[in-house]
Formats: structure tokens, sequence, C-alpha cells
């Protein structure tokens, strides 16, 4: 799978990505390389000292950890692109996570809950019920002419009462009782690679799907003509009317695989790392279906932007846990647990301005107007 | 799609609540209420029958509503009412003290829904005013003589403190929407987050009660708190909440409905470009609007801490995203929201009774709200069944019924 477009050399090609991927994205990767380039120099220069600590909280684990932790809100921001470049606003995002971790957990459990194939199986069942909630959704919105945001809203309501409830049916509480976690996958020889060897080549499956399905939903969306019809039924769906496309039907295919996405971040969240459903309060998702929308804003609809957001923030969220590690820090847990959350905002007033595909959120009928 | 299915009386008896708006909302409301239930009964069946525990669903819904209000029918026995039931009971007061939250959290909503406004953050404007108006109350009371004359300062007071907090929490997202054109649905989620974290910290490292372990401010005076009147004092309601929620009703409908300002509110949600040329300041506009919405919230909060809790602890209840469906089931019309935040309230007041008397988890409160909201959504499959049915709208009429009638 080559992600470099044909023409043009890798390095042009490169540039060229660079230059279009949006202001966010640039920034994330700028400061990724100066901040490695920075670590690097404090390491040599003054070994042992406690920046060199701080420094040191940035291994190769702390990148593993992070990308376990991005896996719903890539996999959700990417799912929310599909939808919403085909003109239909998901904000139910966080409904379907719920319901697809909720989902994978009970059906491994119900069947035995140790075997790898019955987690298996539990991670495709979860992929299942996230995609039948977003029919719902779908059907709603399209057929229905649903508010899309009132809808959205419902899904999330959904999978937030849904989720508890049928816990507290099955195990008598509202967390789970805990299954058996997918085994890492070691690719021989690949992952003798310096660095990005272990990371890649010697992690959970999910992590793996997950930096396949960027590439793959980067190329899908700009480089094949169902594509083309995604972004046409946002921007200008009379048009792809008018070329013969069904809108409906693009706009279903839309929303589907924002489920389909969205289950395998819900259901690999819980399948690859947790191990459970946790259902009190806002429940284990905790919000990254709404932060998986930040993310594909901040990159402008782009695959590729949007998954460097999200473990951007993910990063956030895995450094703040090692944070509370290190005992000189002096901020309290608490407060470096909103970090993440801040700089949504500090973000967002600085480059609020995203813009939506032109008929997103519009109920489209043809041989209308 | 034939017309003659009903005699011409009925089709114009049922055509009247088709074309009508308002009658139309109701009709909407009701059908998706019905439905949620029908939907949410066949999940309880098969839950049951997974679980191997045989729930009945009409049971489970009669002993929701019946134990909201203490249970004044006899549900069991060949006598209708329960001897000695009087409406003053702890399960009436625990029903109407959700009812009173949810009023102003509902208010909150509405408010910026008809700005056109999308306020998620009720929650988080909710916790904050809520914190602001327990610390205020702790601080001032000392200095202020007890008794009624206290109670009379204080109570308006702490109020004061909720709605000016809950406010300014709530202009934040409404000035990064207007000057720096940031989506107020992700921006308010994400403060709302920041309000419960940061008002954790607060307490547990500066404010909290050295005599408790919890996270929970001192306890604010018994004359500074919304006391039971005819209720019984354990009971965690006032009827004075409860009339100022009503009056607070009717205060924002009136606002809405007859003050320019409620003009431009409305006219800025429905037609930005209509409001700029009749003179509003559109991104002035977005942030009173917001700190309009953020204000009932702080005072939902403000309650919540003065006739709930008596001070302020971690662990507030999701009473700013219930506001959410509250406001959505009743249109977002102010006067909607009462009998809106009744029903969750009866849900509310009755899932204690589900839970004790049949053993089901009080959270199938959360899945019938989930399922409210999913079909308050799609009226317009309400509006083609109708029209299946044959209950056209009105020709006349069919601009405020919609579309559909192909």
């Amino acid at each position: 799978m080559s992600n470099a477009p044909a023409d043009g050399s890798t390095l042009a090609s490169v540039r060229d990505w660079f230059a279009n991927v949006g202001r966010i994205p640039r920034i994330v990767f700028g400061s990724f390389f100066v901040a490695a380039v920075f670590g690097a120099v404090i390491n040599v220069v003054m070994p042992g000292s406690r920046a060199s600590t701080v420094v040191g909280i940035f291994n190769t684990s702390f990148v593993e950890s992070t990308l376990r932790i991005a896996v719903p809100i890539v996999f959700a921001g990417l799912g929310g692109i599909f939808a919403e470049k085909s003109g239909v606003i998901n904000i139910g995002l966080e409904g379907l996570l719920i319901i697809s971790a909720f989902t994978a957990v009970a059906v491994t459990h119900l069947l035995g809950g140790d075997a790898q194939s019955a987690v298996w199986i539990g991670l495709f069942a979860g992929v299942l019920a996230s995609t039948l909630l977003a029919l719902v959704f779908a059907v709603l919105v399209i057929e229905f002419r649903a508010d899309q945001i009132i809808a959205g809203l419902a899904v999330w309501l959904v999978g937030l009462g849904l989720g508890p409830f049928l816990s507290i049916v099955i195990w008598g509480s509202v967390n789970s009782a805990s299954i058996a976690t997918l085994n890492t996958v070691t690719v021989p020889g690949l992952s003798q690679i310096p660095v990005v060897g272990p990371i890649i080549f010697d992690a959970s499956p999910i992590v793996i799907l997950m930096l396949v399905t960027i590439v793959v939903s980067w190329f899908v969306l700009n480089h094949t003509s169902f594509g083309r019809w995604i972004e046409a039924s946002g921007e200008n769906p009379s048009a792809l009317d008018t070329a013969g496309v069904d809108v409906h039907r693009v706009r279903y295919v839309g929303v589907v695989l924002s489920g389909v996405l969205s289950g395998f971040g819900g259901a690999g969240l819980v399948v690859g790392r947790a191990g459970r459903f946790i259902g009190s309060g806002q429940t284990m998702i905790a919000g990254d279906g709404f932060i998986a929308i930040t993310t594909y804003l901040f990159g402008n609809y782009n695959p590729l932007g949007t998954a460097a957001a999200g473990i951007l923030f993910a990063g956030l969220d895995a450094l703040q846990i090692r944070l509370q590690q290190i005992p000189f820090i002096p901020a309290p847990t608490e407060l470096i647990r909103l970090v993440p959350y801040v700089s949504v905002i500090i973000v967002l007033a600085f480059v609020g301005y995203t813009r939506l595909p032109a008929e997103a959120g519009e109920h489209y009928e043809s041989g209308e107007e | 799609m034939s017309d003659r299915q009903y005699p011409a009386p009925v089709q114009r008896f049922l055509r009247f609540f088709v074309g009508n708006s308002v009658v139309e909302r109701i009709l909407i409301s009701a059908a998706a209420l019905v439905t949620a239930i029908i939907v949410s009964s066949i999940i309880v069946l098969v839950a049951g029958y997974l679980s191997g525990e045989a729930y009945n669903p009409i049971e489970i819904f009669a002993v929701l509503v019946n134990g909201a209000f203490g249970s004044p029918f006899a549900l069991d026995s060949a006598r209708l009412f329960t001897e000695g039931w009087s409406p003053v009971n702890f399960s009436m007061g625990t029903t109407l003290k959700e009812t009173t939250l949810l009023i102003f959290a509902g208010l909150a909503v509405a408010v910026a829904f008809r700005g056109d406004l999308f306020n998620i953050g009720v929650q988080g404007q909710l916790v904050l005013g809520g914190l602001a108006a327990a610390l205020a109350l702790v601080w001032v009371a000392p200095f202020v003589p007890g008794g009624l004359v206290g109670t009379l300062l204080l109570i308006p007071f702490g109020l004061l403190v909720g709605a000016i907090v809950g406010g300014l929490y709530g202009a934040i997202p409404g000035a990064l929407k207007a000057y720096a054109d940031a989506n107020e649905v992700i921006t308010t989620i994400m403060l709302n987050t920041i309000a419960t974290g940061t008002a954790f910290f607060l307490v547990s490292a500066y404010f909290a009660d050295p005599t408790l372990q919890s996270v929970k401010t001192r306890p604010i005076p018994d004359f500074a708190r919304l006391n039971g009147i005819v209720f019984p004092q354990g009971g965690q309601f006032s009827l004075v909440a409860l009339v100022l929620a009503l009056l607070a009703t009717v205060a924002v409908y009136y606002v809405l409905r007859y003050t320019s300002f409620g003009y431009d509110l409305r006219v800025s949600g429905k037609q930005a470009a209509a409001a700029l040329y009749g003179g509003a300041n559109a991104e002035r506009m977005v942030v009173s609007t917001m700190t309009l919405s953020g204000a009932l919230g702080g005072i939902a909060g403000a309650m919540w801490s003065m006739m709930v809790i008596g001070a302020w602890r971690q662990g507030v209840p999701s009473v700013g995203f219930d506001g959410i469906t509250v406001s959505v089931l009743a249109g977002n019309n102010p006067i909607g929201v009462i009998p809106a935040a009744l029903l969750f309230g009866v849900l509310k007041g009755g899932s204690n009774a589900i839970n004790f008397q049949l053993g089901v988890p009080p959270e199938l409160v959360a899945v019938l709200r989930g399922m409210i909201i999913l079909f308050i959504a799609m009226p317009e499959a309400f509006r083609m069944l109708g029209n299946r049915l044959g209950i056209k709208p009105d020709p006349a009429s069919a601009a405020t019924g919609g579309g559909g009638n192909e």
C-alpha cells in the first residue's frame, strides 16, 4: 500500500501534503519534530538532571500508550469525516463508541471471556452494534428528515442509557467483569527496526488496524470516485444528482461507515486495552466521541490531519498520566488531567473558523427547488 | 393514500391537529413518548429474558408513575386507593425537587436554542454556579443576622451569586462563538469537563470541610437554605423553589415573547441577516443569549446546593444534560418546559420505586430518555404515518404542517 500519489517524487509529495494538510497538523508535526530534537539535546548535554527525567517520559513506551489511547478518538474521528463530508453531521459518535464498547465486552463475556477467538468475535459484534445504531440514525436523518443535531444527541443518549442499563442486567453493576484482551502481533523482522519497529510492528492488532485505516481513509477520500461522491454529496448534492449518482445512497454509506469505524474505536478500546466496560458517570468513553469531532474539525476533514490531532490529544492524555508519576511536578493531578480539554478550547479560540461542507446538516431531496 | 378512511368531521378534527404547529408539537411529543415507552418495554422484556428475570413492562411503568407520587394507588389489592395517602410525602417531594431543578436547566437550554445556540454546557454552568452559591453563603452568613431577616437576605443573594457565576461561565463559549467562531457544541462540552475538574480541585485543595473525608464544602447555615415548608425537612424539596421555577418560566416566556431583547434573540436564531438589518448586534446577541442561558443553569446549581445538599459536594447529578432532553421534548417552548420537566421529574422520582419494589435498575430511566429524544427527532416519520392513515394537513395550513405530502 503506497500512500504517495502517483505523480512526483516522494519528497515532493510529502512537501505537497504538508502544505495542504492545514494549519493545525502542521503545528502538531512541527512541534513533535522540535520537541524530539530538543529532548535529544537535553539528554546528551545534561544526563541525570531533572530536565532529562522529564524528557525521559517521551520514550517508545510513551508513544505506544499514546497510540493505544488514540484508538477510540482516531477511529471515531475518521468515521465522522465520512459522515460529515457526505453532508450528515454525526454528533452521536460518542454513543456509537459506548454501544460498541459495551457490546464487545458483553459478547466476549457471554462466550466465556478468555479465548482469543471470543475476543475477536466480541470485537466484530461491537462493530455490528455500532453499525446498526448508525443505520438507525441514517434512516432518521435521511429518510425521515430528522434534525441531525437532535438525532445525533439521541444516539449519544441511547448509548449512554443502554450501556449502563444492560451492564446491570448482565453483571449486576454498571461496570462489567474483566475479559481477556487481544494478544500483541509481532511482525518478524520488521519489529527489529529501531524505534519504529517495536511501536508499529510489535503492537496490538487494533493499533496496527488504526494506522492502516488512517492511510486507507486518506486514499479512499482523495483518490477514488467514491471519495469524490462523498465530497460532492456534502458540497453540492444537486450536481451529484445531475451526474446520476443517488445522493441518499452516498449519504447512507457515509453514515454507516461512521458507524463501522466508531465501532472499531469503541470495541477496539475494550478488546485492545481496557478489558472491561465501565459504565459509571459518562462511561469509560468519557467524551472521546466529542474530542473526535474536534479532531476532524482541526484536521479540516483530512484523515491524516485528523489522525494527527487525535494522536496529539491522546499524547496529552498519556503525558498527564506520566506527569502524575513524577514526584517534583508541582501541579495537582486534577488540573493536569484538564490539559487536553483546555488546549482544545485555546486552539479553537485561535483557529476557531472551520469550514463545514456547504450542505452539511441540510436534508437533500431529489427534484426539489 | 385515501382521504376517505375517516368521516368528514373526524377528518376536520384531525386536520386541526396536523395543521396547527403548537398542537402539532404536542402531538409529536406525545407520539414520541408513547413510541419510546413501547420500544423501551421491548428492551425491558428482552433484557429480562436474557437475565432470567421475568420483567413485566406494564407493571414497571405502573409502579414507576405510582411510586413517583408516593403510591396513591394500591396496585396489588382490590382497593383502588392507598389508605392514608397524602399528597405531601417523601416521593412526591423527590419528584417535585427533580422537576424544579429540571425546569431551570430546561429553560437554560431552551433560551439558547431559541437563539439558535446549542448550550450543552448547562451542566458546567450548574456545577460552578452551585459551588459559588454554596461558598458565598458559607462566607457571608456569619455577617448576617439569623432568623427570617437573614433568610430573606441570603436566599436571593445565593441564587444571584449562582446566576452570576453560571452566566459568566456561559458567556465564555458565547464570546468564543461570537468573536472567534468556535463551535459552541464543542467548547461547551469541553467546558463541562473543565468545570467539574476545577470545582473538584478547588474544593479538595482549599474549601473542603476539614471535619469530613469527602470532597464537600462546609455546610450552608440552616437559615440560608431553601427548606421544606409544607414538605418534610428531610425531603430536600422546598415549595418556594418550585414557585420560583414557575415564576422564572413565565418571566422567560415574557422576555422572549414581548421584549425587544427577546425579539432580537429569536430573530438572530431564525434569520441572522434580518436581525442585523433590524439593528441588533449579532456578536453581542450571541454573548448575551449564552449569558442568560448560563445564568439559568447557575440558578439550577444554586438550588441544588441550597435545597438538596445544603453544601456543595462532588458528584453533581447530570441535571444539565437532562435539561437538554427537557427542552427538546418541550419544543424549546418555555411554557412547554413545565410539563416536560414534570415528566422527567416523575421518571426520576419513580426510579427508586422500580428499584426497591421490582428490582429493576433505575438506569432504565436513562434508556427511556434516549428513546424519547430518538423519536422526538423524527417528526417527519409521524407526519408520514399520519399521511398514510389519510390525515392530510389542510392545504391552507400546509405551510406550518411542513413537507411530506407528495
